[in-house]
């Protein structure tokens, strides 16, 4: 018997599928991506170009003042955002990562409440921030709890509004660790809690800490909610406490940037400006965790 | 505490394990043997059984996985369960160190004990079960830590008294003929190590909380030849310390490792629903040699070719 050989003709010949819909296909993607990418650019271009010039120690170190724009900084914002932060991840974190826990590793999946609390968190999620801020307003701001518009107000603010991403991305990090390692560490008598302690939170933390910092700088740039919960005073003293007065970098430009004078422009420029390299940082830190120690099971 | 059951069926003669090949000489080996009076009823219960079942029945929600099952395991044995796949060796294997219980759904009736003790009693310490019969399973599943992490991990969570943790994971991994191989990484991640290395740091892991009974649920499938190899080894130098039940798909492991062999198939009933159960339980060399049940003779020779 002879070998049966194949010419390119017996269908094996390229371009019988046509070229043109493939690569139109792809130039659609490219040219939307494309477009995005030129979009941002041109953003940050136009706030670094306007920004650039008051990005000064001034900014970092002076506070703010309604009379000399020109040597005006927003300290008492940075110190601000920094108070809320700290704070928000404080009261968000260790709820939110104990509810994802209780979720994922001990509700009994089929049970109708557990399903319902599930469905709440997703719906949560997509409550628009000045509800949480009206919320704040109504019963902690003001009575029955009465503590005023003060950083703790703020942080409880915030904290409400990041929960459910909290929630979500945590169990996330957990859902990702394989069965495997849960009936292996129970199969050797070990305890739920010791399981969930000793061996699903520490292979789950990479993805918890990522979805956490991103939680916290959508916290971070986000004003509705704060000015809500009366963070736009006039403040000119850093916050030294969580019952302090204070003011946030959002609500500080918020309230720079209608005013007439240009010298106010340019200083609400450099605080976005700063307020950018501060989100970025935390992205960054996300994606270097991600990617240190990401694992491949 | 329950009361104490006797474990064993009445009057069976002692069966001596033999290490023959159980293909050879099949004639001579069974003469012996008690022949079993009904297919559904152990041929001879083991010896001095670490565990018993009596008539042992598993749901998954409403669908019955497994019905009818007795069988005992005897002390510092291997007993293998073979049969078809879906039949319920692992849903069987798993009701006895009640790892069923993470199951959603999963019911189990009738009588698991572990010396007379039903573990299946409210006021039994799971924990406590899991400790005394531990579990190998398919995949090899160390955990990201590193390898004396794993072993001291049993150890440490069961709360062992241990004057020396070095001592313990030496003697595990000795135990599991790991040691030589490790001896000089044991800070090292476990997952750098090959497959069958890993099947072994499992093995070594199970033994460190110094159970009574290992399980294994097709701890070879995942691994060449020669790692299988060292495994049945392992497994028959193993017997001489533990209980050990395997389930696997392999026949010729089977006949080389264990002492007594249960063979399960699940057939459709009348509504069609398809419900495990045992169907012979008898010495390998009889299960091997000259089978009961055409069923068991049709498995094993269509598998032997
Ligand atoms: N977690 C589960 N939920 C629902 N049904 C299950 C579950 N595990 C097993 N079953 C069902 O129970 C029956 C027995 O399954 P089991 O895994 O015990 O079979 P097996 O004999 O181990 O098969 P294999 O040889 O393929 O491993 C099958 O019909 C299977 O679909
Ligand atoms: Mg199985």
């Amino acid at each position: 018997m002879t070998t049966a050989t194949l010419t390119l003709d017996h269908g094996l010949r390229k371009g019988r599928r046509g070229t043109l819909g493939p690569s139109v296909f792809a130039f659609v993607l490219w040219a939307c991506l494309a477009l995005i990418c030129a979009f941002l650019f041109f953003l940050l271009a136009v706030i670094v170009q306007k920004g650039i010039a008051r990005f000064d120690l001034d900014l970092v170190t002076n506070q703010p003042s309604k009379i000399r724009p020109e040597t005006a900084g927003v300290a008492s914002a940075l110190y601000g955002t920094l108070w809320v932060s700290a704070l928000t991840a404080f009261i968000a974190l260790p709820l939110g990562i104990a509810a994802a826990v209780y979720l994922e590793e001990y509700a009994q999946q089929n049970h109708w409440w557990n399903r319902m609390i599930e469905l709440n968190i997703q719906n949560l999620a997509a409550v628009p921030t000045v509800i949480y801020g009206i919320l704040v307003l109504a019963f902690v701001v003001r009575a029955p709890l009465s503590i005023g518009a003060v950083v703790l107000a703020g942080g409880i603010a915030l904290a409400l509004l990041i929960l459910p991403v909290v929630i979500i991305t945590t169990r996330e990090a957990l859902r990702a660790v394989p069965e495997e390692i849960r009936s292996g560490s129970l199969a050797l008598g070990a305890t739920l809690w010791q399981t969930t302690w000793r061996q699903v939170l520490p292979a789950a933390v990479p993805g918890i800490a990522t979805g956490s910092i991103l939680a916290l700088s959508r916290a971070i740039g986000e004003a509705a909610p704060l000015i809500l919960v009366g963070a736009t005073t006039f403040v000119t003293f850093n916050p030294d406490g969580v019952l302090s007065r204070y003011t946030t970098l959002p609500v500080q430009i918020f309230n720079l940037v209608p005013q007439d004078r240009q010298e106010f422009r340019d200083l609400a420029y450099a605080a976005i400006l700063l307020l950018i390299l501060v989100l970025l940082a935390m992205n960054a830190l996300a994606i270097w965790l991600r990617n240190r120690y990401q694992r491949r099971w | 505490m329950k009361e104490q059951t006797p474990v064993t069926r009445a009057e069976h003669t002692s069966v001596t394990p033999t290490d023959d090949k159980p293909t050879d000489e099949p004639a001579a080996a069974h003469v012996r043997l008690d022949a079993p009076s009904s297919t559904l009823r152990p041929v001879d219960g083991a010896p001095d059984g670490v565990i018993e079942l009596r008539d042992l029945e598993v749901f998954y929600g409403d669908f019955r996985a497994v019905k009818d099952v007795t069988m005992g395991f005897g002390s510092k044995e291997i007993t293998a369960l073979i049969g078809p796949s879906g039949c319920g060796k692992s849903t069987v294997l798993r009701c006895l160190n009640r790892m069923n219980d993470l199951v959603p759904g999963a019911r189990v009736q009738g009588r698991v004990a572990y010396h007379g003790v039903d573990i299946y009693e409210p006021e039994v310490d799971v924990i406590e079960v899991r400790r005394r019969i531990g579990m190998v399973f398919q995949k090899p599943n160390p955990f990201p830590k590193s390898i004396f992490d794993n072993v001291a991990y049993g150890p440490r969570v069961t709360g062992m008294k241990t004057d020396n943790m070095d001592e313990v994971v030496e003697r595990a991994l000795r135990g599991a003929a790991l040691w030589d191989e490790v001896k000089d990484k044991l800070k090292q991640n476990a997952f750098g190590l090959s497959g069958g290395q890993q099947q072994r740091l499992c093995i070594a892991r199970a033994i460190a909380t110094s159970p009574e009974v290992i399980l294994m649920d097709e701890p070879c499938s995942a691994l060449d030849p020669i790692a299988t190899a060292k495994i049945e080894d392992l497994m028959v130098e193993l017997a001489a310390t533990y209980t050990i039940i395997i389930v696997t798909h392999n026949m010729q492991q089977a006949a080389r490792v264990s002492q007594r062999t249960g063979f399960f198939t699940a057939e459709a009933d009348d509504m069609g629903h398809r419900t495990g159960r045992l169907v012979e339980f008898a010495t390998t060399e009889h299960i091997f040699g000259n089978p009961t049940d055409s069923r068991t003779e049709a498995y094993i020779t269509g598998r032997f070719g």
